[in-house]
């Protein structure tokens, strides 16, 4: 017997419940990071799903839905802020290659708590790579199609963003103590 | 590779991930092998890593978020009733009347080719649904895709479009021929399509770069020509709307 349209459904909603299961909390952290928000993160981790259920099926290629899901949320983000921040744009120097010395202890002295704070302190352009890179999800090619810049600007991105973070948590101000962002005026 | 290069590389690396195979990956790590130094900095680096992403793991997720996500879903309303087996039976039923109509249609004089016929399609096509044949925000992949499928890609976007992030691109038949399919991504769910057809496929084709406005089902379509190239922009408002994007 052919399925009918409620069996069709209920696939759809048992593929919509799979995909929520395996994503959801890593799309959360990765909101969280870029809003720092609750609220905000919940909000973005939602609407990202309900795309999914609105547009999903016009993605081909079913091996990417991770990081077409990870791609909408960050595009939510930037959409989002877009009338809310102004970004400043820094020009950066190569990263420097005297690199802080993390002791073990400090390491270890670390809570979530902190770390979460000093990845909020980091510049904006450096937020969302670093935090992919912590997720661990994806790979620097796939993190470059969810940020929509190019592999090599990824890479210096990383590196300059976890050089940033280390001096963030050994209290040294370094190269890149820039101006955090300012609300746009008007 | 000196130890300079390789601690600026290793800074970065995460074992165990895809990447971790990456060739100026083992070059680095190679050097480390060869400088106590850097050795020990990897080390440290490499304990730094994994505190910070198990830190970043333990974040923990707001309780009732999963359920909060399950009970607004609602099911899209996609028209891929072709796809079902229910409706096989009436494919094949209709393929009957589709035999049936391509010896009426070639029978009868050859239905119209013109610019008209062919604006309808596209805009109809894509508020009916469409599959993109890919998914980015940047233009360039989309535009580099198209080219690479051997699709027109040497249109000229209005510069209120080359600001717009992409939503997907996707590559159309009209008469046996090519039509290239660039969605923006306006945010809040909408869209905006350009299709990009060759002029010389196009009888009656705008003749100039003037835009000329239709409304098509839900969409208001903007047509215009430049080079070889005729253009149909639509989106889901007025005239004003539309040509908030064709110009400054």
């Amino acid at each position: 017997m052919a399925p009918n349209d409620n069996d069709s459904r209920l696939a759809t909603q048992q593929d919509f419940e799979l995909l929520v299961s395996r994503y959801y909390s890593t799309l959360y952290q990765f909101a969280f990071s870029l809003t720092r928000k609750e609220d905000d993160a919940v909000d973005l981790t939602q609407q990202t799903f309900y795309t999914w259920a609105r547009k999903g099926h016009q993605l081909r290629d079913a091996s990417k839905v991770k990081t077409w899901l990870f791609t909408t949320l960050y595009h939510e983000f930037l959409e989002k802020r877009r009338r809310q921040v102004r970004f400043p744009h820094h020009e950066l120097s190569e990263v420097n290659q005297d690199l802080p010395n993390i002791a073990p202890a400090t390491v270890n002295e670390l809570d979530s708590d902190t770390v979460l704070q000093s990845l909020a302190r980091l510049d904006d352009t450096f937020q969302a790579p670093v935090a992919l890179f912590y997720l661990e999800e994806h790979s620097y090619k796939e993190i470059a199609d969810i940020l929509g810049i190019p592999l090599g600007t990824v890479k210096s991105r990383i590196s300059r963003g976890i050089s940033q973070l280390q001096r963030i948590l050994t209290h040294d101000p370094g190269p890149y103590s820039a101006p955090r962002r300012r609300p746009t005026h008007g | 590779m000196d130890s300079n290069l390789a601690k600026e590389i290793l800074l970065r690396y995460r074992p165990g991930t895809a990447d971790a195979d990456d060739p100026e990956f083992v070059e680095a790590l190679e050097q480390a092998k060869l400088d106590p130094e850097l050795a020990r900095w990897f080390a440290a680096n490499q304990a730094f890593h994994i505190t910070i992403r198990d830190r970043f793991r333990q974040l923990p997720v707001p309780a009732g978020l999963k359920e909060g996500i399950l009970a607004g879903y609602r099911p899209a309303v996609i028209p891929v009733w072709w796809q079902q087996p229910a409706f096989q039976t009436l494919a094949a039923a209709a393929g009957i009347v589709l035999l049936i109509s391509v010896a009426l249609f070639w029978s009868q004089p050859r239905e119209g080719t013109d610019f008209a016929a062919f604006q309808s399609r596209v805009v109809r096509n894509a508020q009916r649904g469409y599959a993109m044949d890919i998914t980015t925000t940047n233009l360039g992949e989309i535009r580099q895709y198209l080219a690479r499928q051997g699709a027109h890609a040497d249109y000229v976007l209005p510069a209120p479009l080359e600001k717009l992030p992409g939503d997907g691109g996707a590559i159309l038949r009209w008469r046996n021929r090519t039509v290239s399919m660039v969605c923006f991504d306006l945010g809040n769910h909408n869209d905006l399509f350009l299709f990009v057809a060759s002029r010389a496929d196009l009888p009656e084709a705008p003749s100039t770069s003037e835009p000329q406005f239709t409304s098509i089902g839900k969409l208001t379509a903007a047509s215009w020509s430049r080079g070889d190239r005729t253009y149909v922009l639509a989106g889901a408002g007025d005239e004003q709307f539309i040509r908030r994007y064709l110009s400054p």
